[in-house]
């Protein structure tokens, strides 16, 4: 848990003149240490920004709510307490506690609620919005004992459940976990009625840090790892299958197994949430496919995606593995029981996130399956997420046609490829996600929160595109986004980013060509600058241009027509 | 005394990161301007914090110097040590 003074020192980190990130934290108590934590656990979040939380007056949750908008944040959190709703369940009122308010104070709750809702719908409607229901106990308000919940605790529990159910279904909003605050700050050491009482904060220090967590960690969630890399032996399975067969490894609760079996519908899970899966064992390859062929599997063999099985070193499946998926090893998360394996993959590929796997360990199982969790944790699934493994399939069958094909004219032509460009993308979640995780092929690097974003697409004359990529060896989905602006007849294209699956199919050529063509303008900017990362990016406006690419580089219409690139594609447009 | 004040300085240092820790043994709250009713409770908790010790709210009101705050901390010592 953070402390204070680790949090004041935290904040003194920030970056000097660098981005801004300004977050409203709206609340009806004195904000004191709620509104430090938050901003230093979202400094430790966003190293490279300058974080700022800004505050609204005492006992003005509405207000503050109202005027956020004219702060320009890229995020507001809320943390209600049950005073916000009606001040008779705050200890600092003295309004009166029995029966004859006990009617009344729930009429005001479910009044409070509904103007709350549709404040905070009013928000979210332009920028992304935490909320923590209450998380202090209910004073001794009712009638009933406090180990009894009565009607009044249910009812009122029962609206702000209703709310936070309606909440979580909205695209921008985002709800704390109070099963996650209650594990990481028990609900009998959080109120600190002296504080409250001389200052108008409620909550406890460790109280104050674990909430300010939680709330950062829904306006900055980590990113989620993208693949998993995992053993067989007294990991996918309990037993050696070297040793007893493909018949004698379990899974399952009658033999003790069911750990394994936990662990397997996890991965299973996962791969149908779009993770990438992959097995590295040291094992006989026969051996080991009759196993995977079993019909009681779980996780079925066509979730995963290499399956590398030999006597050699794990860090050289792992490199291989890789390579398939083209991503980092700090992308991607190693399980195995052995330590000795765990070290060896670890010291090849210091940024990959080793676990081991602990076979009779029941006590620490429940943890490492919701550690596991929360590594691969995303806010929803899109439709792209779970075409990854058939588009990166389809991609290593590419890649190794072309290896004997040399990337001929006629083997590209053939592949019968075509892009569905929708050319109103902004909104589009797909958009965003892919301009923020792309590097390689990515014009300039530049990350946007989703508020950058959309002031970005909002200007008049903006454009937002995103590009869909199918040919024979399947679909890639959205491969690609370009946005920008369209003045005087040029483009200044702003962001452009190519999921690397795409590369060397010409489609890069396609998309300037077409922006040539749709917007009518006769010479593109590209707003370049390079990256420690965005090589292929170089490479391709090198081989465009002519010359090394510098800022604001520009190529002609005419000069890129005189190119005479070939464009192999089928087009198809759209409007989302 | 001397192991105090200096605890008590890394203290004054976290809380009010642009004052000159030349000035910091003369702080007051009259003279530091960022030494607002906020801060005085921020600075209050890291004490705590630092001193493993619960400071009272109702002492808040007197501990408007470094030297008013040293010298609270010094009897709480003498307290404790007496105590143990």
């Amino acid at each position: 848990m953070m402390t204070l003074t680790e949090a004041l020192r935290q904040i003194k980190r920030a970056p000097v003149d660098s981005q801004p990130f300004r977050a409203v934290l709206a609340c009806g108590f004195t904000p004191l240490h709620l509104s430090t934590f938050l901003a230093a656990h979202l400094q430790r979040r966003l190293p490279s920004r300058a974080v700022d939380v800004i505050c609204g007056l005492y006992g003005d949750l509405a207000g503050t709510l109202r005027k956020s908008a004219g702060k320009n944040p890229s995020a507001v959190a809320v943390a209600l307490e049950w005073a916000d709703l009606d001040p008779r369940l705050g200890y600092r009122n003295l309004g009166g506690w029995g029966p004859a308010e006990q009617d009344d104070i729930v009429r005001q709750v479910k009044a409070r609620l509904g103007s709350l809702r549709r404040a905070i719908e009013e928000v979210a409607a332009a920028v992304p919005v935490v909320i923590a229901f209450p998380t202090l106990p209910l004073p001794p308000v009712f009638h009933t004992g406090s180990w009894q919940a009565g009607s009044a605790q249910a009812r009122l529990n029962a609206l702000v459940q209703e709310l936070a159910a309606e909440f979580s279904a909205h695209a921008s909003i985002s709800i704390v976990s109070a099963q996650r605050l209650d594990l990481v700050s028990p609900a009998g050491e959080r109120y600190d009625l002296q504080s409250d009482l001389f200052t108008g904060f409620p909550y406890k220090r460790a109280h104050a840090s674990a909430l300010g967590e939680a709330l950062a960690n829904l306006i900055a969630p980590p990113p989620p790892k993208k693949g998993l890399v995992t053993d067989l032996d007294d990991t996918l399975w309990s037993g050696i299958v070297g040793e007893v067969g493909p018949q004698g490894v379990h899974w399952d609760l009658e033999n003790h197994a069911q750990i394994h079996g936990l662990y397997q519908q996890t991965l299973r899970a996962l791969a149908d949430e779009g993770v990438l899966i992959a097995i590295a064992s040291k094992n006989d390859a026969a051996t080991v496919e009759r196993a995977l062929a079993r019909p009681d599997m779980i996780l079925s063999p066509e979730k995963i995606f290499p399956v590398e099985v030999h006597w050699h070193a794990k860090s050289g499946s792992v490199a291989r593995i890789l390579k398939a998926w083209n991503i980092g090893a700090g992308d991607v998360v190693f399980v195995d029981d052995s330590p000795l394996e765990l070290a060896e993959v670890e010291q090849a590929f210091p940024g990959i996130h080793c676990l081991r796997f602990r076979p009779g360990d029941y006590a620490s199982a429940e943890a490492f399956l919701t550690g596991l969790r929360d590594l691969f944790a995303r806010k929803r699934i899109s439709g792209e997420d779970t075409l990854r493994r058939e588009s990166l399939r389809s991609a290593s069958e590419f890649q190794s046609q072309i290896a004997q094909n040399d990337a001929s004219q006629e083997f590209l032509r053939e592949l019968n490829g075509s892009i569905a460009v929708n050319t109103d993308a902004a909104e589009d979640p797909r958009s965003l996600e892919l301009v923020n995780k792309t590097n390689q092929f990515n014009l300039n690097g530049q990350r946007f929160d989703p508020v950058e974003w959309r002031s970005l697409a909002a200007s008049p004359d903006a454009f937002v595109w995103s590009v869909a990529y199918q040919d024979k060896f399947g679909s890639l989905g959205k491969i690609a986004v370009l946005a920008g602006k369209v003045r005087e007849r040029k483009v200044f294209l702003e962001s452009w980013v190519m999921s690397c699956r795409a590369f060397a199919r010409g489609i890069e050529n396609h998309c300037l060509a077409l922006l040539y063509e749709r917007t009518g303008a006769g010479e593109i900017v590209f707003c370049f600058r390079a990256t420690d990362r965005n090589g292929p990016l170089q490479d391709f406006l090198s081989r465009l241009l002519g010359r090394a690419p510098e800022p604001a580089a520009r190529l002609e219409r005419r000069e890129f027509e005189q190119r005479d690139l070939p464009l192999y594609h089928k087009i198809q447009w759209s409007q989302s | 005394m001397n192991d105090i004040r200096a605890r008590l300085t890394t203290c004054f240092a976290t809380v009010f990161p642009a004052l000159e820790p030349a000035k910091i043994p003369s702080a007051t709250q009259k003279t530091v301007a960022a030494w607002d009713s906020v801060a005085a409770i921020t600075l209050l908790n890291v004490i705590e914090e630092e001193f493993n010790t619960q400071v009272d709210f109702e002492a808040l009101a007197d501990l408007d110097s470094f030297d008013a705050i040293a010298a609270y901390l010094n009897d709480r010592v003498a307290a404790e040590n007496q105590g143990a």
